[in-house]
């Protein structure tokens, strides 16, 4: 199992060396493939590494390490692999869901010019998510989380000649470099006492309980960088700047799930930091909310699926938060299958109206486009969690365990987790309804700002006029192959993909990940309590999707007006104005003021005193050079006069 | 020894030498300059054999030879360097010849 | 120094060659130095190595006195005479022109060298320069010498060669005409 690790790892690593080596000698298309094979390649290894995991008794998982590559005083790290229950889980979805958007990639990317960048960008993603899950110990799992950060950046400024690209991504990184302090001061805290990054050590230590605090915070200060929870999610909608395939992988699949991968893997240290782990699941909670309100009214439609991402790893959190690991990490694997599904859904949509994503322009692409519609019908109720889609199995659990819990936080949770319930039905269904909805739509402003919708009535489904006008097949099909396989596949997985667990009967999955986290038995739901918190989120999730369907899809109910919440979720409850007030204009106004009181005069200055003062010294010695030679003869003769003084008086 | 000692000689050198010097200094015609050049040049041949005629050492006298011999190339290359100034129109006074100046 | 011991009428003959050589050599140096056209400073150069063979002749150096006059006044100033005629008459002030600390550091530098030979071998004279050598009949004699350069300083022998050889080279190149533009 452990070789199946490395050829998952190594796999991706070895692509983008290949696609890097070759440059512009392979046609692009070549390097296209060269980057899906390679992913497709670490699928098989992980495959591997499963098989190798679930034959050993009590599927308990091997550490193997190639050397010891830091090595300070009693401080020693490895390069170090782990492959346990946990780890395999995470390696199959990265390069399974990971290797289907690299194949949809190909079609999307086609005729791009620097198609062979993004396939080794998308190719080091890759294997730097893999580094970060399979890592043996805190620090690789580090260097995997700044390497994800690293190729986040460069795929949302890949478009780099876009400004606004370029500032997203800046954002992005600028968040997760945030996360990434605090996670090394955690680490930092813990090799000062533990003098080791090593799991068996620092998962069975016990330090003082302001230790294991500050440490778990910093631990959840990361993961909430990464995972985009608040107060640090500000980057994630703007990073829908990267192309399409990107905000599948990293910004909804893999990358940003590697927080609720962290708190998984680090429970030890969050278990005995009870209180932060609480915490981190109210954060969870706030997000998935607060996610859920401000995408009611988003315009473009790769934000609403970003603020639904958002909105879905707060659940994870509060699963992983309460204590419910496998709940969360079920919902981590159903959510990378249908969320991935709606982002790839969105891409064919998007290709096909070249590159238009503002959905009250895509009005009636349904009628156009069947096979999109259906497919992102799957994906939109799996994202509700509707019995039999994979989200109902997934969401259920974890709302259930908050009510396991008994407190009244945890009942505070279970209200968040019903409502959130509500809102995803109706953001979603908005979004369908809107883009691919059949219903007799009146062409009012609906939720558009009044005056910019089109004042003639459009017959229900009927196309707007600008799908009319843009929209484009390509040959038979609604998109190229390379792009409506893995659309298909992940439809189908987003379909049957929750039947692997149905947690009040049947829960191989729980079993699966219990020797590397165990679910908390506080956390732990009966029966009765699955039951009744699974009627209510199915409920809440249909109410939702019924306003949907009356507001949107056929006009009976009006929008209330409200413009005090109308402003305060479109500016996104002004984080960003908040952010902008806080750090950026002070630390733009520090950096100025630097620079005139102190760079300008006295920095600078001073090279140009140093250089005029040699100047002015030089054009005094220059006056030596008379250019004569009697001069340079007597300066000869004087010179010999000297020298045989000196040896006169040595003498 | 038969008439002055060896150190009336070596002083006969040094003012040889020291009137050679003062020519190199302050003269400005190229081809005086060369020639004050010898006079130094001789200077020291006398010193040389001087001293050698006195400590018996033949290694004096060759010595001055080979002066003699190098005095003759410099010369030999000097007066070349004062021909092609001179085929150029350019002036042989030292003072003009300045273009290196700093 | 000794004091000027007047031994015997060779002694005394000695003494007076002496003087009348050491004499015309620094008159005929200041000469060259002190002429404002460069012909007579030439010629004046000419009379200064007749002196100074002179004087090789009283310290037995036979050999180098022959090839004084030969090479030094028979090819040098040769030479010089042909160029100093070729380019012409140029006539000029010895003491003029200049920057005005050039003709005063001059002299002193001058003066410098002098009194510090003088001194040098003053100090010199008070030590080692009183022994007196003997030197044997065939001290400074051709084939003394000959024999001499060839087997004790023939690396000498071989570089004199050499840089003569360059100087040739060179002086022919220097005198030649430019045959090709220079940039």
């Amino acid at each position: 199992m452990t070789a199946g690790s490395w050829l998952c790892l190594l796999a991706p690593l070895g692509g983008t060396i290949l696609i890097l080596l070759c440059g512009t000698r392979i046609p692009r298309v070549a390097a296209a493939w060269i980057a899906a094979t390679s992913v497709f390649v670490a699928f098989g290894g992980a495959i591997w590494a499963f098989l190798g995991v679930r034959s050993t008794t009590g599927h308990v998982g091997e550490l193997t390490t190639a050397w010891t590559w830091l090595q300070s005083g009693n401080f020693h790290a490895g390069l170090q692999l782990l492959v346990d229950p946990l780890s395999t889980v995470m390696m199959l979805i990265v390069s399974g869901v990971g290797g289907l958007i690299v194949l949809y990639s190909i079609g999307y990317m086609d005729g791009d010019d620097e198609e062979r960048r993004y396939f080794a960008y998308i190719a080091f993603f890759v294997f730097s998510m893999l580094l970060l899950v399979e890592g043996g110990n805190l620090l690789m799992l580090l260097a995997g989380w700044g390497l994800v950060g690293l190729s986040s950046y460069l795929l949302i400024g890949f478009w780099h000649d876009r400004p606004s690209a370029v500032r997203a991504a800046k954002k992005a990184f600028v968040m997760n470099a945030f996360g990434d302090a605090t996670m090394a001061l955690a680490f930092f805290i813990l090799i000062a006492h533990t003098s080791s990054l090593s799991f068996a050590t620092d998962f069975n230590v016990h330090l003082s309980s302001t230790a294991t605090n500050l440490i778990a915070l910093g631990l959840l200060g990361g993961a909430a960088a990464k995972s985009a929870q608040i107060p640090l999610q500000t980057w994630l909608p703007d990073a829908m700047e990267g192309p399409t395939p990107v905000s599948a992988l990293i910004h909804a699949a893999t990358m940003v799930t590697a927080g609720v991968y962290l708190i998984a893997r680090t429970h030890p240290i969050f278990e005995q930091a009870r209180t932060v782990e609480l915490i981190a699941a109210g954060t969870g909670a706030l997000t998935l909310l607060v996610a859920g309100l401000v995408a009611l009214v988003q315009t473009d439609i790769k934000r609403v699926i970003a603020y639904s991402t958002m909105s879905q790893i707060g659940y994870m959190f509060l699963g992983a938060g309460v204590g419910a690991y496998s709940a969360g990490m079920f919902h981590l694997v159903t959510h990378a299958f249908f969320k991935a599904l709606l982002f790839m859904t969105a891409g064919l949509a998007i290709h096909a109206l070249a590159g238009e994503q503002d959905i009250r322009k895509m009005r009636g692409l349904g009628r156009v486009m069947p096979f999109t519609k259906w497919c992102f019908l799957a994906g939109a109720l799996a994202l509700v969690g509707v019995p039999p889609f994979s989200g109902f199995f997934s969401k259920d659990s974890i709302v259930a365990s908050a009510a396991a819990l008994g407190t009244w936080y945890g009942w505070i949770f279970w209200v968040c987790g019903i409502a959130g319930a509500l809102l995803t039905g109706l953001y979603t269904f908005r979004l369908w309804f809107l883009v691919f909805g059949a219903g007799s739509a009146a062409g009012k402003a609906g939720d558009a700002r009044p005056g910019t919708g089109s004042p003639t009535a459009i017959p229900g489904g009927e196309p707007s006029p600008f799908v009319r006008e843009h929209y484009h097949r390509h040959g038979r099909f609604e998109g190229p192959l390379t792009m409506l396989v893995p659309v298909g596949v992940l439809a189908v997985l987003a379909t049957v993909g929750g039947w692997l667990q149905w947690a009040p009967k049947w829960h191989p999955f729980t079993n699966w990940l219990a020797p590397a986290a165990q679910t908390l038995a506080a956390a732990e739901p009966t029966s009765t309590q699955e039951y009744y918190t699974s009627a209510a989120t199915v409920i809440a999730g249909l109410a939702g999707i019924g306003l949907a369907w009356a507001i949107y899809s056929e006009r009976k109910l009006a929008i209330p007006a409200a413009p005090f919440w109308r402003r305060l979720l479109e500016h996104k409850f002004y984080f960003d104005e908040l952010y902008d007030a806080l750090f950026y204009r002070p630390g733009v106004s520090i950096a100025n003021g630097l620079r005139r009181e102190f760079e300008e005069p006295v920095v600078l200055q001073t090279s140009a005193d140093i250089g005029e003062v040699t100047m002015e010294t030089g054009s005094l010695v220059r006056r030596i050079q008379t250019g004569l030679l009697r001069t340079y003869v007597l300066f000869l003769a004087g010179g010999a006069a000297a020298v045989v003084l000196a040896f006169l008086i040595a003498k | 020894m038969a008439g002055p000692d060896v150190a009336w000689y070596v002083a006969t050198a040094a003012v040889l030498f020291g009137i050679g010097a003062l020519g190199v200094l302050i003269r400005r015609n190229t081809l005086v300059v060369l020639l004050s050049l010898e006079l130094m040049l001789n200077a020291g041949n006398l010193a040389l054999i001087a001293l050698s005629r006195h400590w018996h050492n033949g290694a004096g006298q060759i010595f001055a030879l080979a002066v003699m011999a190098v005095a003759a190339s410099e010369v030999c290359v000097g007066l070349g360097l004062v021909v092609a100034l001179n085929r150029r129109n350019l002036s042989l006074d030292v003072d003009t010849l300045s273009e290196l100046k700093g | 120094m000794s004091g000027v011991v007047v031994a015997s009428a060779g002694n005394a003959l000695v003494w007076v060659v002496w003087v009348v050589a050491a004499f015309s050599c620094v008159g005929s140096a200041v000469a060259v130095i002190s002429f404002s056209n460069p012909f007579f400073s030439a010629l004046a150069l000419i009379g200064n190595l007749g002196s100074l063979a002179v004087m090789y002749l009283l310290l037995s150096a036979e050999f180098v006195a022959a090839a004084q006059v030969l090479v030094y006044a028979g090819a040098v100033v040769v030479m010089f005479l042909f160029v100093i005629a070729y380019v012409g008459p140029r006539r000029e002030t010895p003491w003029s022109g200049g920057p005005s600390w050039q003709t005063f550091g001059a002299v002193l530098a001058a003066g410098a060298l002098l009194v510090e030979i003088v001194v040098a071998v003053g100090m010199q004279a008070s030590g080692s320069l009183k022994h007196d050598g003997h030197v044997g009949a065939t001290f400074g004699t051709p084939s003394w010498i000959g024999r001499v350069f060839l087997v004790d300083h023939l690396l000498a022998f071989e570089i004199t060669s050499v840089v003569l050889l360059i100087a040739a080279v060179g002086g022919v190149i220097l005198g030649s005409h430019t045959k090709r533009a220079t940039v």
